[in-house]
């Protein structure tokens, strides 16, 4: 691998990405949101709240938000070259496909970062000049973890854009797999837990055991491992999902769950690079 | 084979060796049982000289889309420092062609080699000594023609400078600054050239340049050709434009339904198809007997009366001779014209249905 060549096809995608101008936009748009999420966000509070509460309100609403921007930003990145034609001239060049896929994951994944950086950076620091006992080093590890997990849905995006022939069946794909991951597995597996339990037992005062076997299946979703990893990571922050809140099980490690969303970077890393070397331009 | 006669290194025994030039030779001295490597000197011989001059080798080309063969077991050799033009109906299989010489497009069998370095298994090193420009020529609409060059640039090792000055040589004035998004399709195009020139690659490959340009663009894109045909480079072009091909090309080869049916100059081809050239002698006044002297003539294939004109094909050799005839049989010529054979005539009889 020739450093120079990825870095040069990185440094295309960010220029690329910034000259289309939406990519700023988006950045605006999480700083927006999360300052909206910090002075309105708890019911029978007003004005900033700290952190720490702002974190646990941005949890979900950002995983909504990144896994959308990281799929647009990743699912035409090879087919939409192909179909354009700039591929056929790209790979003309002396760069290999496994260079030209680990250019455009950096360059992309760089964008990527660098506006969730930008868009919560913004907003933390807002916040920060309004509250007191502001936790820095918390907020920058979620900041970090929101980058991992965008990474995540970035590589599933990049697959997405070596395994279809079609640009628009590439969006098809991509927007599924959105529903699927934010809503179609979360009702499909609390619908599964739901069977198991015997509701003519429960009384109000009953405490419910969750099985080991539903937290293994959320394993499968990057978007409950994220939301588990920074409640782990960061500490039990006050879900503002109220009564749908369960609890970590012990064994979910913040190795566990960091290494539960790098191996999907890793996988379809592989996966992509190992379509595109098959794949006719 | 060599025989060279060495010395052991460490005892001076003499020994002799024998191997191709080139060739590596482990050694083992009979006195002291020193172990080397010798390299017998000189080129490692890879064939015939002619072999040794193709700067573009395929043979037994062949690609299949759903059971159908669209490139069929294609073989041809572009030599150092020609023009070598690609020729065939739409759908013939010129890009699948290109494609699979490129390694964009994988094909079952056959091998690729560019200067002797084979495309399949190191692409990397081949693609170094190419400039291509493709059927559809695309940029990156955001960034602006410069911004563009500039990124291909940095991969092709070319200067900034190189640049400014291609956008300038191919007619795209002060647009550097300008979004690729905004052009027009020629300016795409001539772009496309700017892009496949960058770096002076000692290979260019160009698949229907000429596609989607005016004729101002046409000529620029053909003297762009020949100017770098005299700097040495070697270049395979794809055309249906047939006139231009056959001005700038020293050989040509047609493919037709995935089989290439032709490769050659353009008049070895012509002469292969014994095409001969169409004369049109227009006369003040048509006789008989000014028709039966020509048609008597040998070499000549076909003699039509047309008003007072006469279309002769002949041999290219006979010409004069029919001019002869005519005047002799009291024929007043006014007006004479021929038609040599073109890269058309070629173009139709090869690809007939």
């Amino acid at each position: 691998m020739q450093t120079n060549v990825v870095l040069s096809i990185a440094k295309k995608e960010i220029m690329d990405n910034i000259r289309n101008k939406w990519i700023i936009l988006v950045a605006a748009m999480f700083a927006i949101l999360t300052l909206v999420v910090s002075y309105f966000g708890s019911l029978g509070t007003s004005g900033w709240q700290d952190l720490g509460l702002t974190i646990s309100g941005m949890t979900q609403l950002g995983s909504f938000l990144i896994s959308i921007v990281a799929f647009m930003l990743g699912y035409a990145t090879i087919i939409g070259e192909i179909e354009r034609g700039s591929m056929s001239s790209l790979l003309s060049l002396s760069a290999n496909r496994f260079e030209i896929v680990v250019g455009k994951w950096l360059g992309l994944g760089a964008v990527l970062c660098f506006t969730i950086l930008v868009g919560y950076g913004f907003a933390g620091m807002l916040i920060a000049l309004n509250v007191s006992n502001v936790d820095i080093l918390e907020y920058l590890v979620f900041i970090g973890l929101t980058m991992i997990f965008g990474l995540v849905f970035l590589t599933v995006a990049l697959f997405f854009s070596t395994v279809f022939s079609k640009r628009s069946t590439a969006l098809g794909g991509a927007i599924f797999l959105w529903f699927l991951f934010n809503i179609i597995l979360p009702i499909v597996f609390v619908g599964l837990l739901a069977t198991t339990i015997d509701f003519t037992q429960v009384t109000m005062e009953t405490t419910l055991t969750v099985p080991d076997w539903y937290f293994a299946l959320n394993l499968f979703n990057p978007i409950s491992v994220y939301s588990s990893l920074i409640t782990i990571a960061i500490g039990p922050v006050q879900s503002s999902t109220g009564s749908g809140f369960i609890p970590n099980p012990s064994w979910y490690t913040t190795g566990l769950l960091l290494g539960v969303l790098l191996a999907w970077i890793i996988v379809f890393y592989i996966l992509s690079v190992w379509r595109f070397q098959r794949k006719d331009i | 084979m060599v025989t060279q006669v060495v010395k052991c290194p460490n005892c001076k025994t003499t020994m002799s060796i024998s191997g191709e030039p080139g060739e590596k030779i482990p050694l083992t001295c009979p006195e002291c049982n020193q172990k080397g490597m010798y390299r017998i000197p000189g080129q490692k011989n890879s064939g015939t000289q002619e072999i040794h001059a193709a700067t573009i080798e395929v043979n037994g080309l062949t690609k299949t889309y759903n059971h159908t063969p669209a490139v069929n077991n294609v073989s041809f050799r572009v030599n150092k420092g020609e023009i070598f033009g690609f020729l065939g109906p739409n759908g013939a299989g010129k890009t699948t062609t290109i494609k699979s010489m490129l390694d964009l497009i994988h094909a079952e069998s056959g091998s690729i080699t560019i200067n002797g370095i084979d495309m399949k298994t190191n692409g990397k090193e081949a693609k170094k000594y190419v400039g291509y420009m493709p059927e559809k020529v695309a940029f990156y609409d955001n960034l602006t023609a410069l911004q563009n060059l500039y990124f291909y640039a940095e991969i092709k090792h070319a200067s900034k400078q190189e640049c400014a000055d291609l956008i300038q040589e191919l007619g795209l004035g002060d647009t550097g600054k300008k979004r690729v998004g905004k052009f027009s399709k020629g300016m795409v195009q001539r772009l496309g050239m700017a892009r496949a020139i960058l770096g002076n690659p000692p290979i260019l490959i160009l698949d229907e340049p000429s596609g989607g340009l005016d004729p101002r663009g046409v000529v620029l894109i053909r003297d762009k050709i020949l100017e770098m045909k005299k700097k040495g480079t070697t270049v395979f072009v794809s055309s249906h434009i047939l006139t231009e091909i056959q001005e700038i090309c020293d050989r040509v080869g047609i493919i037709n339904k995935g089989v290439l049916v032709a490769q050659d100059t353009v008049e070895g081809l012509s002469k292969k198809l014994n095409l001969r050239p169409h004369i049109t002698v227009s006369l003040d006044k048509m006789s008989a007997t000014i028709e039966d002297s020509v048609k008597k003539l040998p070499g000549v294939d076909s003699v039509q009366v047309k008003g007072n004109s006469l279309e002769i094909i002949c041999d290219g050799a006979m010409k004069a001779k029919v001019i002869l005839a005519i005047t002799n049989a009291g024929g007043n010529i006014q007006n004479l014209q021929t038609k040599e054979p073109s890269l058309e005539d070629v173009f139709m009889r090869y690809t007939e249905a």
